[in-house]
């Protein structure tokens, strides 16, 4: 792995993390890191819920089939999505702001996990209810983030059966 | 913008390229940094086709209607979903467009730290766009171009960037010490 890339590598799912919050600097920095991130004809079709409170954090647990770490992480940002800004690619221009999110964490020592939402209907209308979401936004997905209590080692999963050369 | 992020907001679309190729070894690390995005339920829904036959990026160039820089660029990579590997959803087997968006992601990234430029150009979800690429680049029906990054060596310059805006940011709920967004 070369090691100029090491801030791609050490992106790993974190699901434990410490009582200690996110602050309010970092979490700034993350959502500058998310909205660096390219969109379709530039048209950033992408909000960003976030989330600190405790009661929020356990419903957003409850609702979310693998959303068990939210009870304790001190900190979620919801990628959501206006779906009429962008109807061919806002699941695309979100999903790299949510990549994005995920490789600033660590540089902030942070760590964090992706956590799917859309297309999934019923994790969908839930998220919607507990976030108040207006009609015409849709959550993508949710990143569950916190200071680690687990470090997994940086790694890639390359696989050069993925490759195909032309 | 933090410093500790600046290999995040270095990253600009670059469309404007020099003709020196790009090395193998660092060919291998853009698909390295590509394959350690996150996938849904860690499925890796995907496939890389590496094309630096100049007869290639030039039909490519032909087929897509915003990429005549392909014909500049020295290299490109098209991220490719094969939907049946990803996770499946009851009502549509999308998870594999996040899979692939994410490791088109680091792709990026990864170009503008190796000192490469880029751009993401869109495949998916438009149809006849897809049908031409697989056509071009010869690849089976079960495989999807989400889409492709051209890169190369960069002719241009752009600073570094966030397009950072508070309204679209929200607190605990929508809505929530924002005001100024409109239901």
């Amino acid at each position: 792995m070369n090691t100029s890339l090491d801030f791609i590598f050490r992106r790993r799912s974190v699901r434990k993390f410490t009582q200690q919050l996110v602050e309010e600097d970092k979490i700034r920095a993350i959502l500058e890191a998310a909205m660096a991130a390219p969109s379709s004809g530039n048209r950033r079709p992408w909000y960003f819920v976030v989330v600190q409170d405790r009661g929020l954090l356990i419903q957003m647990a409850e609702a979310h089939p693998n959303g068990k770490m939210l009870a304790e992480a001190p900190l979620a940002l919801v990628a959501c999505a206006q779906e009429d800004l962008s109807p061919g690619a806002w699941v695309q221009d979100c999903s790299a702001a949510l990549e994005n999110i995920f490789l600033a964490a660590p540089a902030l020592e942070l760590g964090g996990v992706w956590l799917g939402v859309w297309p999934r209907i019923e994790r969908v209308q839930a998220i919607s209810k507990i976030l108040d979401l207006p009609e015409n936004l849709a959550p993508l997905g949710i990143a569950a983030l916190g200071y680690p209590r687990e470090t997994p080692p940086p790694r890639t999963q390359f696989d050069e059966n993925r490759v195909i050369w032309r | 913008m933090d410093k500790r992020l600046d290999f995040i907001f270095k990253r600009r679309s670059i469309r404007r390229f020099e003709p020196q190729p790009v090395e193998g070894d660092k060919v291998q690390a853009l698909l390295e940094a590509a394959m350690a995005a996150p996938s849904a339920a860690n499925r890796q829904p995907w496939k890389f086709v590496v094309v630096t036959r100049r007869e290639l990026l030039d039909q490519l160039a032909s087929v897509h209607p915003y990429a005549k820089m392909l014909g500049e660029a020295t290299l490109c990579i098209a991220v490719c979903g094969e939907p049946a590997v990803s996770l499946a959803s009851s009502e549509g087997d999308r998870f594999w467009v996040q899979d692939c968006s994410a490791a088109m992601q680091n792709l990026l990234l990864a170009a503008a730290n190796l000192g490469l430029g880029s751009v993401w150009l869109g495949v998916h979800p438009t149809r006849q766009r897809e049908d031409e690429i697989r056509e071009v680049l010869g690849l089976p029906d079960n495989i999807i171009p989400l889409g492709i990054a051209a890169m190369g060596y960069p002719a241009e310059e752009k600073p570094a960037q966030t397009r950072y805006d508070e309204t679209r940011v929200h607190r605990e709920i929508y809505g929530g010490e924002n005001p100024a967004c409109p239901r």
